[in-house]
């Protein structure tokens, strides 16, 4: 047990080291000088070499060779600054000088505020939906529900955020819009949780008939237990695993938020300030929340792993 | 198994030698020949493969047919799907949307398919530190969850022009040749955990063994004896890879990161008439709307209809 949790800790240190390199790569290498966007041009080399300076990135790429090692210059470069900014999070903007804790901070409790109520209600309204089309399995409900699901999945995110906000502006066009009211949020939790229902519903009900068909169901059936016990009982119960490591899932996005549906209806969350920082070429702030949303998607991984090894001993065995 | 020997004793009422063996190409061709479904949405698939094929003969200058006249009519006659802001036909827009669609789906999927399965292959196959290795690179790719791995990388992307000024010049910022890199090389963390997942099932499979023991090399074992027994994997990450890559084109698109300036695409569509309906122009938003759903239904289908028929263990309840 100690063992498998040590390895699952140990690789996620990799991974995580993994997801410094790759911003790092992406970010640093691949992007390239974006001083243009923020130093005019007319001003010329002076002005862009101060900027560079200023946000260290004229300092050498990976080591600087012309000191030795144990020397504290040569480990001052881009690469190892890269590194100890990415675990720390203290990086600094390059439009507004602000430190990014301060800004996810400030604006997390708004991506917060959408996305805890969509995961919650989306969720509840999926196992009750898949549980009643599992229940009535090969009636005209189930066909229905499923038709409805598939047909609820391929229908564009964009088209349920575009319908779903003109459709508000025309029953109350001030809360179509930003946060001027509490009951703005209400429209776009609804919008995604709506957007999202078929792919999980189709989801669920397939793990719930896969449980469906194993031994136990039809022994519990035989010793005369009624079948909605069956279903509450021993099948939810046993469904937990795959739909909880699905929502495990969801958790980066509690933080970021939903970025197509913030920017839409102007909700100043994380994910808002994700897209306007790639427009604005804002490297610290988009490496920073990549970063972040990888570290929290592999926490979450880990804990769920760590959690199915205590309570199912096939796994901690394996 | 039941549909086999019932074709068999159809056969063999008639007189006719059964066919017994039959590969599994063949099953699945039968298969999916006799699902009505299955046929209808292949049939959609072919026709939106058609329509993008001869939109771009029919309609070569549609980004540059300005006609500020006939700016934002609704649909009549003249214009079946009516005018975009510029005067531009939107039903033009709209069938040269399934060419950049459909091109960006398939080229996609050519880079990441193939690579997620010779990647998985070696992993699964050899073990040890390579599969250590390439398990590290995918579980750090997909710990950057979905649409922020293709924005960042996208972002990444901007400025860069591979091989400038040769005759295989790459715009990956503003080109197409971006989009297909970015949806390449970020999305073939699934295929390569199936095609991993398998061969280390395969790899102690005893046709395996007897290959090792008359001592065919490794790699031969890899390609010839292991790989033709991935390829179902492969076609069925394709086709539901290409709804993937579709609906990842719209959402870039739409963000402004995706196809470059006068590129017809559904993305830009719904971008651009994002505030259409509140002043009631519907039109322009419901083509692409349109367009991109019956396409996305068919290759959804169609792909769940083709797991099923190639590959009974995966099959959905």
């Amino acid at each position: 047990m100690a063992a498998f949790v040590i390895r699952r800790i140990i690789q996620s240190i990799f991974t995580i080291f993994g997801v410094m390199l790759l911003t790092f790569v992406l970010f640093r290498l691949v992007a390239g000088d974006v001083s243009a966007q923020y130093v005019n041009p007319h001003l010329g080399r002076e002005a862009r070499i101060t900027w560079l300076e200023r946000h260290g990135l004229n300092k050498p790429l990976i080591v600087n060779s012309k000191y030795p090692f144990w020397k504290k210059k040569f480990w001052d470069t881009q690469f190892f600054n890269h590194f100890v900014d990415s675990i720390t999070f203290r990086v600094r903007s390059y439009q507004t000088n602000e430190l990014l804790t301060d800004i996810i901070l400030k604006r997390g409790k708004y991506s917060l505020a959408l996305t805890v109520p969509i995961m919650a209600i989306g969720w509840l309204l999926a196992m009750v939906i898949s549980s009643i089309v599992a229940y009535y399995r090969d009636s005209w409900i189930d066909r229905v529900g499923v038709f409805l699901s598939v047909l609820g999945m391929c229908i564009p995110y964009l088209a349920y955020m575009i319908i779903g906000q003109w459709f508000m502006f025309q029953v109350a066009p001030t809360s179509a819009w930003g946060l001027g009211h509490r009951y703005n949020i209400y429209v776009p939790i609804m919008i995604a949780v709506i957007a999202g229902l078929g792919s999980s519903v189709r989801f669920y009900r397939t793990i719930i008939l896969d449980e469906t068909n194993r031994d136990y169901v039809r022994t519990a059936l035989a010793k005369g237990v009624p079948l909605t016990g069956v279903m509450f009982k021993h099948i939810l119960k046993n469904c937990m695993l795959p739909i909880l490591t699905s929502l495990v899932v969801y958790i980066p996005f509690l933080i970021m938020g939903s970025l197509l549906l913030e920017q839409f209806f102007g909700i100043p969350g994380l994910g808002d300030l994700m897209l306007s920082s790639i427009n604005a070429r804002d490297v610290p702030i988009v490496s920073g929340l990549t970063f972040l949303v990888a570290v929290l998607y592999t926490g979450a991984l880990l804990l769920t792993d760590i959690l199915y090894a205590v309570f199912d001993p096939r796994i901690r065995l394996r | 198994m039941e549909e086999v020997s019932e074709e068999i004793v159809e056969e063999q009422l008639k007189g006719k030698t059964p066919k017994v063996g039959r590969s599994l190409w063949a099953d699945a061709y039968h298969r999916l020949k006799r699902d009505k479904v299955a046929v209808v949405c292949f049939a959609v698939i072919v026709l939106y493969v058609i329509i993008a094929i001869i939109s771009s003969f029919l309609f070569p200058n549609w980004a540059e047919n300005y006609d500020y006249e006939h700016a934002n009519l609704p649909p009549s006659w003249e214009h079946p799907l009516g005018t975009d802001d510029f005067g531009r036909s939107v039903l033009q827009e709209t069938m040269l949307g399934a060419r950049t669609s459909l091109t960006v789906g398939v080229m996609a999927n050519i880079i990441s398919v193939p690579l997620g399965m010779l990647l998985g292959a070696i992993a699964g196959y050899y073990g040890r530190f390579i599969d250590d290795f390439i398990v590290w690179l995918y579980t750090t790719l997909a710990s950057v969850p979905g649409i922020i791995r293709l924005i960042a990388i996208k972002f990444a992307f901007q400025d860069v022009v591979l091989f400038a000024n040769t005759p295989f010049e790459m715009d990956l910022g503003g080109g197409m040749s971006g989009i297909y890199i970015a949806l390449g090389v970020m999305s073939w963390v699934g295929t390569c955990r199936l095609v991993r997942a398998e061969v280390m099932k395969i790899r102690e499979l005893d046709y395996v063994l007897a290959a090792q023991a008359i001592g065919t090399r490794r790699i031969v074992i890899l390609f010839r004896h292991i790989m033709p027994n991935l390829l179902h994997i492969g076609i069925i990450q394709f086709s539901l890879g290409m709804v993937g890559a579709i609906t990842a084109e719209v959402i870039l698109s739409y963000l402004g990161l995706g196809v470059g300036t006068g590129v017809p695409s559904w993305g830009v569509m719904i971008s651009a008439a994002r505030m259409d309906l509140v002043v009631g122009r519907w039109w322009e938003l419901s083509s692409a709307v349109g367009a991109m759903f019956i396409i996305i239904l068919a290759l959804n289908i169609f792909g769940d209809r083709l797991r099923d028929a190639l590959d009974p263990r995966l099959r959905t309840a």
